[in-house]
């Protein structure tokens, strides 16, 4: 899933890292899931396959004056992951890709939270079929439209990144599907107090 | 006449014959085409266009087989090795039209992914999702149809010499009679 470059716009015109103000501590935050979608997107022969995957919890704490405070603790339902056609989601959730059958959870925990830019790199552990790896994240904090400035109870956070599935086994379809799958993550999270 | 005599095809075989015919000549290389062919949205409806395919010439060759314990077809003609020999090819063909779309069903329900006939009909999975099935069913499939154009071969190229040596094989399938 990608966004629209106008909404893309707005974000950056509202991205928070460059001008966080300072706080004592982590503050907790809940997501907002009805508003919150983990898209991904790999490649079909000369097309894309596109889809979804709900979030099924996530633990989020930010710390607005010390990054590597910040924890992001997400599992995702792969049981109920979406596809653009069909087939396309019938073979990723197949014993040959995700394998939702033994696997019905993908979860990622972050570690390293480091500036990068006007954004961030999240450095965690991405979980699937059962197998951990190292992923890098590159992620955008914003306030959500709407909200005044210095407004920091609902947010808007952006994640983007690669993995390639081969790494976590998930090889099926591997002459018709390309191995990089692209994800793009948009958490609108709400301050939990 | 519908039914099949000593020395004639009846309607319905020869209909059956000719029609199973016709979706084999489309259904082979389309198969062909899929095996080594890079697929994409434009293209993912071969697929199932050969699935549909493959399950209708399945139909048939089984109501062909029921109509022939019903309506025995005529023996070859001649008699000797060329006889003994067409009525082996025409078993052999007979097995491999079971066995393709048979071992194409199995293949294709051990992927998990829904076998659909026209596009809307779904079919029911005949074997449990597994790479191992898959693997052995789609093997079977391959070697299955390379032996059945082996066959036709010889079965087509036997049909056009009689016809041509001037017995009738050709046109008692094409009219019923010689």
């Amino acid at each position: 899933m990608r966004l629209s470059a106008p909404i893309a716009a707005l974000l950056a015109a509202l991205s928070l890292w460059p001008a966080l103000p300072a706080r004592a501590a982590p503050v907790a935050y809940a997501l907002q899931a009805e508003s919150s979608t983990v898209g991904f997107e790999t490649d079909f022969g000369p097309d894309h396959i596109t889809g979804t995957m709900p979030i099924k919890s996530a633990r989020l704490l930010i710390d607005f004056d010390k990054l590597s405070n910040c924890t992001i603790d997400v599992a995702l339902d792969v049981a109920h992951a979406t596809a653009s056609f069909p087939f396309a989601a019938q073979a990723m959730k197949g014993p040959k890709v995700l394998d939702a059958a033994a696997f019905p959870e993908m979860t990622f925990r972050s570690g390293t939270i480091a500036r990068a830019g006007d954004g961030a790199t999240v450095d965690g552990m991405l979980t699937l079929r059962g197998v951990t790896r190292p992923v890098r994240l590159a992620a955008s904090i914003y306030r959500q439209q709407g909200s005044a400035t210095g407004d920091l109870s609902h947010l808007t956070v952006l994640l983007t990144g690669r993995v390639n599935r081969s790494d976590y086994g998930a090889t099926g379809w591997a002459d018709m599907v390309g191995d990089e799958v692209r994800l793009t993550i948009t958490a609108r999270i709400a301050r939990a107090d | 006449m519908l039914r099949n005599t000593t020395d004639r095809f009846g309607l319905i075989t020869r209909a059956l014959h000719w029609g199973i015919a016709g979706l084999i000549v489309v259904q082979l290389p389309l198969g062909l085409r899929l095996s080594d062919m890079q697929p994409g949205l434009a293209n993912l409806w071969l697929y199932s266009a050969h699935k549909t395919l493959g399950l209708s010439i399945f139909a048939l060759v089984a109501l062909r087989i029921v109509w022939h314990i019903i309506s025995p077809p005529p023996a070859p003609m001649g008699g000797g090795w060329q006889a003994r020999m067409a009525k082996a090819v025409h078993w052999a063909i007979y097995g491999m039209m079971v066995a393709i779309p048979l071992s194409g069903w199995v293949a294709s329900s051990a992927t998990g992914i829904d076998i659909l006939l026209f596009d809307r009909i779904p079919v029911p999975a005949i074997a449990p999702v597994s790479a191992q099935w898959e693997a052995t069913a789609f093997a079977i499939h391959d070697i299955a149809t390379k032996l059945l154009m082996a066959l036709l071969a010889i079965h087509i190229g036997a049909a056009f010499k009689r016809e041509i040596d001037g017995d009738g094989t050709l046109t008692r399938m094409l009219r019923g009679h010689r």
